[in-house]
């Protein structure tokens, strides 16, 4: 899949912009601060629906401006749609519309429209940073690819806050309503565990041949979903009612410390290497090698279950890797069909089929295709 | 658009509180003001009396909580009206309802919709006065008709648990596709539902 045109109005440091990437590598370079970073994270809100940086929506709307718009054209195979996302400002907060072949659409049904893998210099802590940052990784994956994922995670959150705000506010919470908050967190539960468990099967697969090759040490990579309520059996109704009992026994507790205490919302994936947690034990180049071969397998994995090559977005990492490291990365996912990096200077050797903007103050300017 | 100042006291005022309506901005608050500055006095006078006679006479039925001038309400005093109650979240949406003609039962208003984020609780809306009622009226069969969101999913399940055990038959509003409408334009969520909620053709 690939994006065949970018227009932005009003996004960060964009007034107006029109650009038509190519397929293959597109690299965008520039000094800092020029605007590069902003056009990946454009194109990632074409595919998730919003930023890969932290912060507020707010802030990718141009500075004086009410409205930020990005609009870009998606290729799949013999199809092709127009997506678009506008942010806009209203009183202290912003609202954000999707549309998709020209049609105003809920953000359930944009997504998937540009699937999309990012990988950014934070992405490189993955392993040795929170399970809320890795429970992110599986959401922003898993949501992209299937929307009976995003359906359920959603029921579920809302749920979760429901029943985390009922719980503070009150310390002895309606039973009744704390039930009905129950079943949905055991429903929904059972398919974001499933889910889970069977992406993080397949990422372990792919991220353990792709480490192999790498490590040349013999050291085994091994990917594992921690749920944080066991089950006996991967169907939906052992999970549900796997769910659904561990929510009872801690029921007592959470009166107790008035918050919900059980279920995938403390859920961890966790990294070894020949048994060991690298999260503990690795050097810091286990670790990143660890990592590269997790976002190597995300992209695999990805393409694999879609039958569509996702978009590869590489904001300012292949800079913070050494040279062997960009190499081993990039040599992983081989067939990419369309990939996006920024980097501070023209990389040395670029493969061929790629093209090469110039990224000055908010202006692009493409320097012609080169080849190696 | 005229600038403060410029414009005579009275008619500013009007404009002023044009201003406050939900939708309405300053352009269309003096737009409206003109308009009623051109029409003749008794005119002003209807809306004037249209006004204050709503606010004077429009109250809530102490029994279903929709809006009536007499209380109880002619919905709740018609002897013709089945037994059945419909249980919605809001006043307008008994209005919804009765413009459908399909349905020949009771109603009954919650108030708003479970929400303990809100700070709504199952004690902020008239659920005790549901059980009153069923305990009083013993109606052959609850329908559940709030949102499919999920406050309005929250709040069916909570009420189908609490009146379950009165033994009166609850139900829920089939969820379903737009009439007129076509497949390819529903969302996933609404088509995979209606699979659910299929009907035997006969």
């Amino acid at each position: 899949m690939r994006l065949e045109r970018l227009a932005l109005s009003n996004v960060r440091n964009y007034a107006l912009l029109d650009l038509e990437p190519q397929s293959g590598l597109n690299v965008f370079i520039g000094a800092n601060a020029q605007g590069k970073s902003n056009l990946l994270e454009a194109i990632a809100v074409l595919g998730i629906g919003k930023s890969f940086r932290s912060g507020r929506d707010a802030d990718m709307i141009r500075d004086g401006c009410e409205r930020g718009m990005i609009r870009g054209e998606a290729v799949r195979g013999e199809g092709r749609v127009q997506i678009g996302c506008s942010i806009v400002k209203n009183g202290n907060s912003t609202r954000k519309t999707f549309t998709r072949a020209g049609r105003n659409v809920r953000y359930a049904q944009f997504l998937g429209a540009l699937t999309v893998v990012t990988f950014v210099p934070a992405d490189l802590q993955l392993v040795t940073g929170t399970p809320g940052e890795r429970r992110a990784f599986l959401n922003t994956a898993l949501a992209q690819q299937d929307a009976e994922y995003y359906r359920a995670l959603s029921h579920y959150q809302a749920a979760l806050r429901q029943k985390s705000a009922l719980l503070r506010a009150d310390g002895n919470p309606d039973e009744e309503l704390l039930a009905v908050y129950d079943r949905t967190l055991a429903e929904s539960g059972a398919i974001v565990v499933l889910a889970r468990q069977s992406f993080v099967e397949a990422l372990a697969r792919e991220a353990a041949i792709a480490h192999e090759r790498w490590s040349g040490r013999g050291e085994r990579l091994e990917l594992r979903y921690a749920p944080n309520v066991a089950f006996e059996a991967a169907t939906q109704e052992a999970v549900r009612a796997a769910l659904a009992s561990r929510l009872r026994e801690v029921a007592r507790t959470e009166r107790l410390r008035r918050m919900p205490l059980a279920g995938p919302h403390r859920d961890d994936l966790l990294a070894t290497l020949d048994g060991r947690p690298l999260s503990n034990f690795g050097s810091q180049g286990q670790q990143r090698t660890a990592v590269l071969a997790l976002k190597v397998a995300e992209y695999l994995v990805m393409r694999d279950r879609s039958g569509e090559a996702p978009l590869l977005l590489l904001d300012d990492v292949l800079s913070e890797l050494d040279e062997q490291r960009a190499t081993a990365f990039l040599g992983g996912v081989g067939d990419y069909e369309q990939a996006y990096v920024t980097a501070t200077q023209r990389p040395p050797r670029l493969p061929a089929q790629s093209a090469l903007f110039i990224v000055d103050a908010a202006q692009v300017r493409r320097e012609g295709s080169v080849a190696c | 658009m005229p600038s403060p100042g410029t414009i005579a006291g009275p008619l500013q005022a009007l404009i002023d509180e044009f201003a406050k309506f939900p939708t309405i901005g300053p352009k269309t608050a003096a737009r409206l003001a003109f308009y009623l500055l051109s029409r003749p006095r008794h005119e002003a006078q209807a809306l004037a009396e249209a006004i204050l006679g709503m606010k004077d006479k429009v109250r809530f039925c102490s029994v279903c909580f929709a809006l009536t001038q007499d209380d109880p309400c002619d919905l709740c005093t018609d002897e013709r009206r089945e037994s059945a109650i419909c249980v919605v979240a809001e006043a307008k949406d008994v209005y919804a309802i009765e413009r459908t003609g399909s349905y020949k039962g009771r109603y009954h208003v919650l108030g708003g919709l479970i929400s303990p984020i809100d700070g709504i609780g199952p004690g902020q809306l008239r659920i005790r006065e549901l059980n009153d009622r069923i305990g009083v009226e013993h109606p052959n069969e609850i329908i559940i008709a709030t949102n499919p969101n999920s406050e309005g999913e929250a709040t069916a399940l909570y009420l189908s648990r609490v009146i379950a055990p009165l033994g009166v038959a609850v139900t829920r509003l089939a969820y379903g596709l737009p009439i007129g409408g076509d497949l390819d334009y529903a969302d996933e969520i609404t088509l995979s539902k209606s699979l659910e909620g299929r009907t035997a053709l006969s």
